[in-house]
């Protein structure tokens, strides 16, 4: 198991990371969420050893990654940013360096290469260097370097990042294919949830560098709005009995002019909408939608509601 | 020795070499274009002075420096253009450790690089037609026994770049200056003799060009030179690679 335990770390006296604590288990996925600046790389980047941090324990198998750097050989990583391989050799030529980097070499590590050059798409782009590929075939050039030693723990930074929809759903059959062949821990940070809902067993969510929430994608999604009300006003309410009007768990937002509330079920609305009838107050405007799981995640990530 | 980490430098350097033989090829091709209009520039010159020795100085220097340029090169190149090219991060997990994996990087390409300079070394000599009796094996073994000098030396200066980035124009600077620490005379013990591979480069002038005696206090000399440069670039090294993964600043470019 590798576990995160109260990892602190900041920069000039400004928090990246406060008392992050979290595991990944062999044979499972766990996303880690949260806006640009969340701390999700930074977490990444300190249990690769490429951070010295601050406090707190990393370990692998309750062994302090800090006692000897042959902890590497149990982690493969896909950092941000097309930043993994070695632009002038191929594919294939990548695996096999950084896969002997990590001290793997032989006949099966050459198999697995081959098996997962295949199962990527790369095959027909066995001869080019890694420059001449696209950003989606970089990418998983990438992950080939990351997986050919079958390594227990895999990160990957925000896999996703300018892959084409085809290239995200293959990346989604790869690391599936890899959890039932190799029971292969992954720690995957995204901003994409409709990626990590398909292949996510847990749920990291940072903000700030401070954690939120940990747990599964199911229990995340039960506190998730699912409709957001807005209304512009021509004419100032009574503040007081906005509240009143909404039952069950909600968000209101209001000032004089203008009301936005994030609520779970449709009828929810209609003691507000009744209230604005009774009155005869006409809205300049009046919205309803139904929020999409990125966005109701980032609506509560806002309130800061996940606890 | 880590044989596995050696033969995959090896094989990286192959890979390079082959699939980019056109950028290996125009290379050898610089260096002795450099090399042929130094020597007809001065050649006029020097034969009035009537000093022939200076040719086969000249050239042993030209030598020197293109080995010492290689050597210290080999691990600034890879920290500036890792970092640029952007898998430095990568070349950090290796369980060896970052500065294992760049010394058997600098043992595999000093030795491609005296392969290569063995070719440059015939070709010169035959378009110039100024032979040298140079006993290869013995000007190798004093070269890879002071490299470590220049190893260690490109450390210190790769550990600044980890730190602050844009250090090119330093590195340029040093790769000149490599031209005149080539040319200094270490041996016997003076003020010279502290400055990186400078006993090494005049301990092989002195058996190439004067066909002195070998001495063993020169080649202890030449020894402890790699010895304290070495140590002190990985000193130094290590010290600034905590630096910049307190600040975050690994492979951020």
């Amino acid at each position: 198991m590798l576990a995160v335990k109260e990892l602190c770390k900041s920069y000039a006296g400004v928090s990246a990371l406060s008392n992050v604590s979290f595991s990944l288990n062999r044979g499972e996925v766990v996303a880690l969420l949260g806006a640009n600046g969340s701390g999700k790389t930074t977490t990444v980047q300190s249990i690769c050893r490429l951070i010295e941090w601050d406090q707190g324990d990393i370990t692998i198998d309750n062994t302090d990654i800090r006692s000897s750097p042959s902890f590497l050989k149990k982690i493969g990583a896909v950092l941000g940013g097309c930043r993994n391989t070695n632009w002038r050799l191929t594919a294939k030529q990548n695996a096999d360096y950084f896969a002997r980097l990590r001290g793997f070499s032989g006949t099966n590590i050459r198999q697995n290469i081959d098996q997962l050059h295949s199962a990527l798409g790369l095959d027909e782009h066995a001869k080019k260097e890694v420059m001449k590929l696209s950003t989606g075939n970089k990418q998983k050039a990438a992950l080939l370097s990351a997986l050919s030693y079958s390594p227990d723990f895999v990160l990957l930074d925000e896999p996703t990042l300018g892959l084409d929809f085809n290239t995200v759903n293959d990346l989604q059959l790869i690391i599936k294919d890899q959890l039932q062949t190799a029971e292969q821990g992954f720690l995957v940070t995204s901003h994409d949830l409709d990626f990590i809902d398909k292949i996510c067993d847990k749920v990291v969510v940072l903000d700030h560098g401070q954690l939120l929430f940990e747990g599964s994608l199911d229990t995340l999604k039960a506190r998730l709005f699912k409709y957001e009300l807005n209304i512009e006003l021509n004419q100032p309410i009574d503040m007081s009995i906005l509240h009143s009007l909404w039952g069950g768990r909600f968000d209101l937002q209001a000032d004089m002019l203008t009301i936005k509330v994030n609520y779970e079920l449709p009828d929810q609305s209609l003691k507000m909408l009744h209230y604005l009838h009774e009155n005869n107050i006409q809205p300049l405007r009046l919205e309803i939608d139904s929020l999409s799981m990125e966005k109701a995640y980032q609506t509560l990530v806002q309130q800061k509601d996940l606890k | 020795m880590n044989t596995h980490l050696f033969f995959n430098e090896m094989k990286l350097q192959w890979y390079e070499m082959r699939q980019y033989w056109f950028e290996t090829l125009s290379g050898l091709f610089f260096i002795i274009a450099i090399f042929l209009g130094l020597f007809y520039g001065i050649k006029g010159f020097v034969l009035e002075q009537g000093d022939g020795q200076s040719l086969d100085g000249l050239l042993l220097g030209f030598l020197l420096w293109t080995f010492a340029s290689g050597a210290y090169g080999s691990v600034t190149k890879s920290v500036i253009e890792d970092t640029q090219k952007g898998y430095i991060e990568q070349l950090f997990l290796c369980p060896n450790g970052f500065i294992s994996l760049m010394l058997y990087r600098s043992l595999s390409e000093s030795i491609v690089g005296l392969a290569l300079l063995t070719v440059i070394a015939y070709v010169v000599m035959g378009i110039t037609g100024n032979w040298l009796n140079i006993n290869f094996a013995y000007f190798y073994g004093i070269l890879l026994l002071s490299a470590p000098s220049l190893v260690g030396f490109g450390l210190m200066i790769s550990g600044l770049a980890l730190l602050f980035k844009r250090v090119e124009t330093v590195g340029a600077l040093l790769n000149l200056a490599l031209m005149g620490l080539v040319a200094l005379d270490g041996l016997p013990l003076n003020v010279f003799t502290f400055l990186p591979f400078v006993p090494g480069a005049s301990m092989a002038r002195d058996i190439v060009l004067d066909q002195s005696l070998f001495r063993l206090d020169h080649l202890l000399i030449v020894m402890a030179n790699s010895f304290v440069y070495l140590a002190g670039g990985i000193f130094t090294f290590k010290a600034l690679e905590k630096q910049a993964k307190k600040r975050n600043l690994i492979g951020q470019y």
